[in-house]
């Protein structure tokens, strides 16, 4: 846990020493034709978050090194589990830039349900087949709202 | 009077056949969302939220929220049936509800749990009724450094109010004020924070981040638990309603001190949790038999939730009135206003008293509406969390990415939406409070606004964010919230010095 909050913090003070870089680039202090200069508020933002980092950094190194959880992060059975949802995601949406989204999360629904949930062939069909057509049917047609189609439709010309 | 006048023109807004239709469908899909794991009101308000542009107005807000009371109707069924919070204010009512229906009681708890729902919901919208006219009223004089009091007010409320650490509420914050900086300087015109980047220059949108923050993340929290859903029976009966409502009465204490609680509380951001967890604490130190609390009897279950519904209704007010949403679900509503084309705030009683009216009739009558269908269909919403997760996961996550994709037809905010899925399942293990920055994503453009025009006014002296009459006391009050954790911690180690000697 100690470590994760170590690591978080480190981020987020990265994060805040750019926004900070990029508010002193666009001027700070000065009065511009609009009021205060255009990297006030930036700037002010980068500082709280590179001062809030600093404080919880400095709170796991100095103040709790006894009363704060060893607790680990992850459980290891439960990483599995994340990683098992979190890379078809990310490789379904990898997917949805060439072949669209309604084909991608087909794919990615029969994988999942095949693979982890160890359904029968004809429940993952089903699923993976009708619930990106219904919301095809219903985003597309009925709200207007076009969804990704990829490159594929380009290619096949329609 | 003239509240009531209105009050009566919004009934008259609200019901034709499509408005009507429009909320039935809110409150179905709403409590179907409320039970599914991973989609809260705010994510399925959030993934609604494109549906609505090609609704009028008032329609819309309707739709989004009825989605809103059908989500704190399908939290009670998960607390009650399956013993899983669907969101922090229902955790108070797992404590009776859950152990009631182990009992075979199941049925008696869930009318009593949505019969306070309604009851709670009336007495916020009684309060929101008259109040929020007077509070727009005094609003109508707000400049922008008012406005800015108010939004400090707001965020030093949650410093105090919600999360374990102070610093890391804070620290929320200021990245929702971040990311809602990235793109175009609004004054100026100039790029900031896109670091020569054309991605980053169209932003980050707060339905995105609400989608990955709170669904995405949730999912891969709920996963890493290999939560098992398991549902207890439930047979819902006539008898068994006309039996509660019978008993109801006789709590009529705890129905008002609860919904008193929650109209107070949901005036702040992120009220509804602490209300719910006061009016039960509150309901337990005064009952006569606060010893059975936590073995599963009714005024267990009422105390939290009228609490928690009455609060998620007030939370409409500063929402309306000032512009200040009260919670995540109500900041993501103010952005679909703002996508409709209106401004919140107190404007909005001047210029569209039909859209406000339509609104806060609606919430009368959908209450009604939505106790109903919810009592009806019960079994079919516990239905669904019966259905394996394998498949509900997946669906669940491409219902997201669509939601996603669909605010701005983009690509790059399906990426944008497993990052912040990513990022919100880390901060929930951190303790690093979503709430607050959320709605920092919402209101920075507002508050950035607000802070720069104020700077303006006062010709670069900080000192006009406090000047009298409003700005001063707002301040003031949101400084001392701001510090009141310091202050209670010092306080209580007086006490406990003063009482050893």
């Amino acid at each position: 846990m100690r470590k994760a909050d170590v690591i978080t913090a480190l981020i987020i003070l990265i994060i805040g020493i750019l926004v900070v870089y990029d508010g002193v680039r666009l001027g700070v202090i000065g009065w511009g034709a609009a009021g205060p200069m255009s990297g006030l508020y930036p700037f002010l933002l980068g500082m709280g978050l590179v001062i809030g980092s600093l404080v919880v950094m400095g709170r796991v190194f100095i103040i709790s090194r006894k009363s704060m959880s060893n607790e680990p992060f992850i459980r290891k059975g439960g990483l599995r589990n994340v990683l098992y949802v979190a890379i078809p995601a990310a490789l379904m949406v990898a997917l949805t830039e060439f072949i669209g989204l309604y084909i991608a999360a087909g794919l990615y629904l029969a994988l999942y349900m095949r693979w982890i949930g160890k359904h029968r062939w004809i429940t993952v069909l089903a699923v993976s087949i009708l619930l990106p057509l219904i919301s095809s049917f219903v985003f597309d047609k009925y709200f207007l709202i076009p969804l990704p189609n990829g490159r594929l439709r380009g290619l096949l010309g329609f | 009077m003239e509240s009531l006048n209105n009050l009566m023109m919004g009934f008259g807004v609200f019901f034709t056949q499509y408005n009507i239709f429009v909320a039935v469908i809110g409150i179905f899909l709403g409590t179907i969302v409320g039970v599914l794991p991973g989609l809260g009101g705010a994510n399925g308000v959030a993934i609604l939220i494109p549906v609505t542009f090609i609704m009028p107005p008032t329609s819309a807000i309707i739709l989004l929220a009825c989605i809103y009371w059908g989500a704190l109707f399908g939290g009670v069924i998960t607390s009650i049936l399956f013993n899983i919070p669907g969101e922090p204010w229902s955790v108070a009512t797992c404590f009776d509800g859950y152990p009631m229906a182990k009992k075979g009681k199941a049925p008696q708890a869930l009318t009593a749990a949505f019969s306070s729902h309604f009851i709670g919901a009336v007495f916020a919208t009684v309060a929101l009724t008259f109040l929020a006219p007077l509070i727009a009223e005094i609003a109508l004089r707000f400049g922008p450094p008012e406005t800015f009091s108010i939004m400090m007010l707001t965020f030093s409320a949650f410093v105090a109010l919600g999360g374990k650490s102070p610093i890391k509420t804070l620290i929320a914050i200021f990245l929702g004020f971040t990311m809602a900086a990235v793109g175009i300087d609004i004054v100026s015109g100039k790029l900031r924070l896109t670091f020569g980047t054309t991605e980053l220059m169209g932003g980050f949108h707060f339905i995105v981040a609400v989608i990955g923050l709170f669904g995405i993340g949730e999912i891969l929290l709920t996963v890493e638990e290999g939560l098992k859903m398991k549902s207890l029976p439930v047979r819902m009966s006539l008898r068994a309603m006309l039996e509660t409502w019978k008993e109801l009465p006789r709590y009529w204490k705890t129905l008002l001190r609860g919904a008193l609680i929650g109209c107070w509380m949901g005036f702040k951001p992120g009220g509804a949790t602490p209300a719910s967890f006061m009016s039960y604490g509150f309901a337990k130190q005064f009952s006569k038999n606060s010893e059975k609390f936590g073995t599963g009897i009714m005024e267990g279950v009422v105390a939290p939730e009228v609490a928690a519904h009455a609060a998620g209704v007030s939370a409409m007010v500063p929402m309306i009135t000032l512009g200040i949403p009260g919670s995540p679900t109500a900041a993501v509503m103010l952005g679909g206003l703002m996508i409709w084309g209106l401004q919140p705030g107190p404007m909005l009683f001047k210029e569209h008293p039909e859209f406000v009216w339509g609104l806060i009739a609606s919430i009368w009558a959908s209450n009604a509406i939505g106790v109903i269908i919810v009592l009806a269909f019960v079994p079919l919403f516990a239905a669904i969390l019966k259905a394996p997760f394998s498949v509900l996961m997946p669906s669940i996550v491409f219902i997201c990415a669509i939601g996603a994709y669909a605010v701005n037809i983009r690509m790059i905010d399906i990426w944008y939406m497993i990052i912040f899925g990513f990022v919100g399942y880390t901060f929930k293990k951190l303790d690093y409070p979503i709430a607050p920055m959320v709605l920092a994503l919402v209101l920075g453009d507002m508050a950035e606004t607000a802070m720069r025009q104020a700077l303006i006014m006062g010709q670069g002296s900080p000192l006009i964010f406090f000047r009298p009459p409003f700005a001063l006391p707002i301040m003031i009050l949101a400084i001392i919230i701001f510090f009141w954790p310091t202050i209670s911690r010092w306080k209580q180690k007086t006490v406990k010095k003063e009482c050893k000697i």
